[in-house]
């Protein structure tokens, strides 16, 4: 492999890792804390991008950057109905219950995004500021791509300040040890609760956004990207913010080279690998072992 | 949606049959013929059906024959051992390649690879099984949901062997099934004694056992017992059924395509049981009439068929957890119980 092919192939992973990382971090986040697993996190995801491309497309230029803020906003407002008027009434029961609320909910979520942005495939462009090329090592370099790293790098660093150096975060890991301790002590559980599982929706809205100029946005890339994330999360580990961000390089070292080396076996690798993690270590690789 | 319902007054009035009477031998035999009663009345209500109606309600009951044994066979892992698997898709998907590649490949009769489709999905659930039981719950969940996104991609890719996504279609059906009423009798004999077989297995000791284990698994292993081989064989044992069930699909679709082998696929047969009823043995058959003839009735109507079916199954979830079959016989159910304790078992 040349210099220029290797630093092609350097920022193919990292890019590839970062969209799933954002993706899997939420939902392992919302696992960590409700113990639950939501199929539609991949909906939010979804919506994230579908509104990305309404706005911009009324917006005109600065549409990518005020959706950038408005768009995971929006998702987690959806994230907050969707705790509260569902989850929140499931928590006690069987986790069966609780896949197939969230599988309805997915159902549901791709017939009104088709009701609402039809079956055609959409785009935006992306902001001038980072359109182009950068000449590294013999390779050009897309600026998005150094973009879309950057932002992954950015909510790594503030969910680790968030759950390890902070109260709330604190507070979060006590919501699994301890809810009745934590509730007595004079912590709103409940709205713990919903506040990550808003957080894990605002974290998937945000990664629609930052794939909408580099992706197709269509129907469909719900359940496309709610499988990944499972990969990562599993290969990771259930619950693990570092378990994600390992699981997404590993996931994107795989899949980048696999496309390079043998395109044909590339997407079955991903899965043979998932089911080799498992057969070894059931709970993944940063994970704990199931109570 | 009215055939679809007719099962229902004959499937709880079996619960009704169910309390005892008397004792001795007479009981025996009044139980014995109360006990053949349901099936012998569900099977000659489903020929009579299959005169009755004709052309495309006719495939659909095709259709739906296939997806009763599909969701049954689900049912005994979801119902009875407590698992869900997103991964039912794979065996009655290989069910269906069965038939196709057999066909296709070899020039395999058809009445070989259709009796030879359980069988190799059972020999595949074998590993997957030993695999995926290693975790539990949530990771048994994912690790289902892997295997059946391997086979779907394994099937899409391997172009040379599956044809790729564009599937194996072909005249592989001999004709004398491809004659509506003649197919659909032939599949209702096969469904009759694939739901007799999954029954006689649930009532058994060893589905005793797995129930056991699904309430309390950790008391069941104190008490002895191999969980990981018990649920071991409920795998394999869903696993031959899908299978079949996938053999059976391809004889009113002639066809084998990725698609079947995808996880949400294997959300089908879960849905089916959870409107029918999951707690109950004929629920996911029931389940399987209203999705399917739910799903033709309403796409008719409406193009948002996913819109609702997610809010009817989150309804469902929500407040009504025991499905149609379920809340129906719940009360009767009890009824059994308490005679039972006073008055001895019959079983």
């Amino acid at each position: 492999m040349s210099e220029s092919s290797i630093i092609t192939n350097l920022i193919g992973i990292l890019t590839t890792a970062s969209t799933l990382f954002m993706v899997a971090a939420g939902l392992t986040l919302v696992f960590g804390a409700l113990r639950l697993i939501n199929i539609a996190h991949g909906s939010f995801y979804m919506y994230g991008a579908y509104l990305a491309t309404t706005l911009a497309a009324r917006l005109g230029g600065a549409g990518f950057w005020v959706s950038l803020v408005i768009c995971p906003l929006v998702v987690a407002a959806m994230g907050v109905l969707v705790e509260v008027l569902v989850l929140r009434r499931l928590y006690r029961r069987e986790h069966l219950t609780q896949l197939l609320a969230t599988f309805a909910l997915l159902l549901i979520f791709a017939d009104i995004a088709l009701r609402l942005w039809g079956k055609s495939v959409r785009s935006i462009k992306a902001p001038s500021a980072l359109n182009g090329h950068f000449q590294f090592g013999g390779a050009a370099v897309p600026v998005y791509d150094l973009f879309v790293i950057g932002v992954a790098a950015l909510v790594a660093i503030g969910l680790w300040a968030l759950m390890s150096r902070s109260k709330l975060g604190w507070r979060v890991r006590a919501v699994v040890d301890d809810p009745e301790v934590l509730a007595a002590s004079g912590t709103n559980v409940p709205l713990i609760l919903t506040g990550v599982f808003a957080l894990g929706a605002m974290l998937a809205g945000l990664s629609g956004v930052v794939i909408a100029p580099e992706q197709a946005v269509q129907p469909g890339m719900d359940a496309e990207i709610i499988v990944a994330a499972f990969i990562v999360a599993v290969i990771g580990g259930l619950g693990s913010i570092v378990g994600a961000a390992i699981g997404s390089l590993i996931i994107g070292v795989v899949e980048t080279l696999g496309a390079v080396w043998t395109p044909s076996w590339a997407s079955t690798f991903i899965y043979a690998l998932m089911i080799l993690v498992l057969a070894i270590r059931p709970w993944g690789l940063f994970g704990e072992t199931e109570r | 949606m009215s055939s679809g319902k007719s099962p229902v007054p004959t499937a709880s009035s079996q619960e009704e049959a169910r309390v005892p009477t008397g004792a001795g031998a007479a009981a025996r035999s009044s139980s014995l013929a109360r006990s053949v009663a349901t099936p012998v009345a569900l099977t000659v209500l489903m020929v009579a059906l299959g005169f009755a109606v004709g052309g495309n309600t006719l495939t659909t009951l095709e259709e739906v024959l296939a997806l009763v044994v599909f969701a049954t066979a689900t049912n005994l892992l979801l119902g009875q051992a407590g698992l869900v698997s997103f991964g039912q898709a794979v065996f009655y998907g290989i069910g269906a390649y069965t038939v196709g590649l057999g066909w296709l490949h070899w020039h395999l009769s058809f009445w070989l690879t259709f009796f030879l489709a359980p069988v190799v999905s059972a020999l595949v659930a074998i590993p997957v099984g030993l695999v995926a039981l290693r975790a539990r719950r949530l990771y048994f969940a994912l690790s289902t949901l892997a295997f059946s996104e391997l086979a779907y991609q394994l099937a899409e890719s391997r172009y040379d062997f599956t044809q790729g996504a564009n599937g194996v279609f072909g005249p592989f059906v001999p004709s004398v099934l491809t004659d509506p009423i003649k197919g659909y009798l032939f599949l209702l004999a096969v469904t009759v004694v694939s739901l007799l077989l999954m029954w006689k297995v649930t009532r058994s000791p060893f589905g005793l056992v797995t129930r056991a284990i699904r309430e309390n698994r950790g008391r069941a292993q104190a008490l002895g017992v191999n969980v990981y081989r018990h649920q071991l064989i409920v795998f394999v044992v869903s696993g031959f059924f899908c299978g079949l069930a996938g053999a059976m699909f391809v004889v009113y679709s002639q066809s084998a395509y990725p698609e079947l082998l995808d996880w949400t696929s294997s959300g089908t047969p879960i849905f089916m049981a959870v409107i029918g009823g999951m707690g109950t043995f004929l629920g996911p058959a029931l389940g399987a009439f209203i999705y399917q003839f739910g799903h033709d009735e309403l796409v008719r109507y409406v193009s948002d068929w996913q819109l609702v079916l997610g809010g009817v199954l989150l309804l469902i979830v929500m407040f009504w957890p025991d499905g149609v079959l379920g809340s129906l016989t719940k009360v009767k159910w009890s009824q059994w119980r308490n005679s039972l304790n006073k008055g001895g078992s019959d079983e």
